[in-house]
């Protein structure tokens, strides 16, 4: 396709200012994050829940940077998620007892992985570049589902638990207490997040953005479009894998399917349901899909139609997500 | 010596020559218009300057630099700014944050993932700059993508600027305009060139535009160079008269 | 020895055939809508199933001829519906949209037919080992093989022959010239979808003789699919075409040096063209590169 058809084609995105966070939203998300454990059980949720949202929402949100800020589609993202939760769930498994240090191995087996394969792919563009991460992706399914001696195969890795945390002299018991996690998994969530809204906020940030606005324009200014998507995509495979970290420890196991390509599409619809040029759209996006996909599934066998469905009905109805039709409300 | 030369460059895409054996000098400081009809391998010249491909043959130099083998990246780098004929902008951001992402390129800031006070102090002493030059003070805070045609130019022009380029590349600044907005646009390509020193090349059809800003004019039909001169020299030549000023809009 | 080689490479040939009637059926609607169909494997699917209904009625032949056609039409109507709403929009649609259709497909056969295999009765003629000495080779297999030449030669002639199949081509290199010709674009793309999509159903019927059916039978088809494509180039469907035969023989091959590696392989193969040779082995420059 012609370059002509190819700008005219990125024209065409739901407007709106595209900016890391607004300090409003961000005030009520985290009234609303911290004060979870308090009412959650009003509403028919459970403590597991809300970390298993968080968790979704950090991953989403590793994906926006990629997805929203820079303008690159990658269709492959579960693959660093898994390769995290791989990393802590073996390190737990046959290393050692510390959660921190599983965590850190979890960070970086994604983040790594990330940043090789990076180099391969950042010169591709489009649908291009989606179907190579998609690929790329899938090896580490094949991995994790065969050499199963080590990693446990189809069934998945057991045989680990998350262990006390030692936060210098005292022991938090986040075995235990599933409140404890979840504020453990909500402190680093908030560490994540703050970094990505200090680098967006950074002239590397605002580059990125501008690759997103406008390949061509970037590359007219001298600015090394290759380089900036390869950095994006390293950072965004780390937060990632971080993700998936905590996901291991929130179920004490890891499995091929947290690699597989289908999950690596769910996080895309959760970053485009919640609005994919917004900082917090995302996290909005995983509430609700995990809330959703939660409930479906306790309610019927089809739960796969009904999450199709709330694939198209995005898609065609609501493009610019949930924060993007409250902005656009906003400002008319 | 001058500041951009093609010497004998030729571009051809299989059987088809879109330029053949141009070859031309920019003097410092000068502003240089390029004419010719729809088709006759302006803007292909123009890709083969700033480096979109390579030429078929032929050489191209910067500033006494041979730059044939260059991507095009390293040309913007050595000082080449470019504006398109579909104007490129960041059309989601203002102004503001337009001139700033092309500032900090500049300043090879682009891969800094923090800002120390002084880094930042002498970023907005560019950006104000360059608003002030092209009249964009007052409209830094508004989305490019809604700004005229007129402004959304001039922004263009202002993001190249940035770069403090050694030459300037127009290509039809003034496409699809009306009277109010062409006459803005060219009064800034003036000022650049005539306060500021700017080297500029331009391809236009607004002939108004041509002969009043340029200091020489080259005519370019069917790839190649027709005539090369003044734009009196260009007025009165009957090759080009009888080519396409006959015939010009 | 021999005899093991030779087995494996005729196999790695079968199922190359098979990556190359998905791949070309992903490859045409990739190269003219610029939409990666996820939903492909599941078409594949619909294929096997509605021959299933059909067989009792109308026998194989019918079915083998009819049943693609019918997913192809559905194909059309999908593509006229909805498919055509994303194309001018951010590609991050229309791959959810396939995803999404994926997941809805998947799950209406499942509701349909049951989560577990059905078999596909082919003719008798047809299921019997062609000798004692090429014993893995079944008379059902070799026929899949002709079935898969014949379509790909016809695809291909298809393409170069025909008014329609010009201007496909013509359209994957420039839509834009295509349309300032007057060529209605909009048709053109969903005529192509459904080409594409009857490939899909095609593989289906074959496949469900060979395999059985299930919801899922087309799922391990998609990934290698996009390697094909991946490996033979982007824009070539040359190229897709070997592609898709050089994985299945190197597939094949490897489960006899390395059996647990013969998932893998083929992503290793990616990764090698990606780093040799980015553009695939018949891959134009600039192609998203």
């Amino acid at each position: 396709m012609s370059a002509a058809t190819a700008t005219r084609l990125e024209s065409e995105r739901p407007k709106g200012r595209p900016r890391p966070p607004q300090w409003t939203t961000g005030a009520v998300i985290w009234v609303v994050l911290l004060s979870a454990p308090l009412w959650l059980g009003f509403v028919g949720g459970y403590t597991a829940l809300a970390s298993h949202v968080v968790v979704m929402a950090l991953v989403a949100m590793a994906l926006n940077f990629l997805l929203g800020f820079t303008g690159v589609m990658s269709f492959g993202h579960a693959a660093y998620f898994g390769l995290g939760a791989y990393g802590t769930g073996l390190t737990l498994r046959y290393l050692s007892d510390s959660t921190w240090f599983a965590v850190l191995n979890g960070v970086l087996l994604g983040g790594i992985a990330g940043t090789l394969l990076g180099i391969l792919i950042c010169r591709r563009r489009g649908v291009y570049f989606a179907m190579v991460t998609i690929a790329f992706g899938q090896i580490f399914y094949y991995i994790a589902y065969r050499w199963d001696s080590f990693t446990g195969g189809y069934d998945g890795l057991r045989g680990f638990s998350r262990q006390p945390l030692g936060v210098g002299p005292w022991t938090i018991d986040i075995q235990g207490n599933g409140t404890l996690f979840y504020y453990f998994v909500l402190a680093v969530f908030a560490v994540s997040v703050g970094l990505m809204a200090f680098l967006l906020n950074s002239p590397f940030g605002r580059t990125l953005i501008a690759i997103r606005e406008n390949q061509r324009r970037a590359q007219f200014l001298g600015i090394a479009v290759d380089k900036h998507i390869w950095l994006s995509f390293s950072i965004s495979c780390f937060f990632a894998s971080t993700a998936g970290a905590l996901y291991a420890l929130l179920n004490n196991f890891a499995d091929p399917t947290s690699m597989y390509y289908t999950l690596s599409g769910e996080i895309v619809i959760m970053v485009v349901m919640g609005g994919m040029r917004n900082f917090w759209g995302p996290l909005v996006g995983a509430a609700i899909y995990v809330v959703l996909q939660d409930y479906i599934s306790s309610m019927t066998v089809n739960w796969m139609s009904f999450i199709g469905l709330m694939f198209v009905m995005v898609v065609m109805f609501f493009p610019s997500g949930i924060l993007g039709m409250l902005r656009r409300r906003a400002t008319t | 010596m001058s500041m951009l030369e093609t010497r004998n460059t030729t571009k051809a895409f299989g059987s088809l020559i879109a330029v053949n054996d141009v070859t031309l000098s920019v003097a410092p400081g000068e502003l240089r218009a390029i004419i010719g009809p729809n088709g006759a391998g302006k803007t292909t010249f123009f890709n083969l300057i700033t480096g979109f491909f390579p030429p078929t043959s032929g050489q191209i130099i910067l500033d006494g630099q041979d730059i044939t083998n260059r991507t095009a990246t390293q040309r913007v780098k050595l000082g080449m700014g470019r504006t398109f004929q579909i104007t490129e902008i960041f059309p989601e951001l203002t102004v503001h944050e337009n001139v700033r992402i092309a500032v900090e390129a500049a300043s090879g800031y682009s891969l800094h993932m923090w800002t120390s006070r002084h880094d930042a102090t002498r970023v907005r002493a560019g950006i104000d700059e360059i608003l002030a030059l092209t009249n964009l003070t007052t409209k830094a805070d508004r989305l490019v993508g809604e700004l005229s045609h007129g402004d959304q130019r001039a922004a263009e022009i202002a993001m190249a600027l940035a770069l403090k380029p050694r030459v300037l590349l127009l290509d039809e600044p003034t496409a699809g305009m009306g009277e109010q907005e062409t006459y803005q646009v060219a009064g800034l390509i003036r000022r650049l060139h005539k306060n500021s020193n700017y080297t500029i090349v331009l391809i236009e059809h607004d002939m108004r535009v041509v002969f009043n800003l340029a200091d020489r004019i080259t005519v370019l039909t069917e790839g190649t160079m027709l005539a090369d001169g003044t734009p009196a020299e260009i007025a009165a030549n009957p090759a080009v008269q009888a080519a396409y000023l006959g015939t010009a809009e | 020895m021999l005899q093991l080689v030779l087995f494996n490479v005729t196999n790695g040939l079968i199922i190359g055939s098979f990556y190359v009637l998905m791949a070309l059926g992903v490859a045409m609607i990739l190269n003219l809508s610029n939409v990666i169909n996820f939903a492909h494997g599941n078409f594949l699917a619909l294929g096997g199933y509605f021959a299933f209904i059909m067989i009792p009625y109308t026998g194989f032949w019918i079915a083998l001829l009819v049943a693609p056609v019918l997913v192809a039409v559905l194909g059309y109507i999908i593509e006229q519906t909805m498919v055509r709403r994303v194309y001018n929009r951010d590609p991050v649609y229309s791959l959810l949209l396939t995803f999404g259709l994926s997941f809805i497909i998947q799950d209406v056969c499942r509701y349909f037919w049951g989560p577990n295999g059905l078999p596909l009765t082919v003719p008798d003629s047809l299921s019997q080992a062609l000798s004692s000495d090429l014993f893995f080779i079944t008379g059902y297999r070799v026929f899949m093989m002709v079935i898969v030449i014949v379509s790909v030669v016809g695809l291909f002639a298809f393409l170069r022959y025909t008014r329609l199949g010009v201007r496909i081509r013509a359209g994957t290199l420039d839509l834009d010239t295509v349309s300032a010709l007057g060529i209605n674009v909009r048709l053109l793309r969903s005529f192509n979808f459904a080409v594409g999509i009857y490939l899909a159903g095609l593989a289906g019927v074959l496949a469900g003789g060979q395999i059985g059916l299930n919801p899922n039978m087309g799922d391990d088809l998609l990934l290698p699919a996009f390697i094909a494509i991946i490996v033979g180039g982007v824009g070539s469907l040359t190229g897709t075409l070997l592609g898709g035969l050089l994985i299945g023989v190197a597939s094949a091959l490897t489960t006899v040096v390395y059996p647990s590696a013969q998932d893998v392989v083929i992503y290793v193969i990616m990764a090698l063209v990606l780093l040799v040779r980015p553009r695939g082995l018949m891959g134009e420059e600039g192609m998203f590169t």
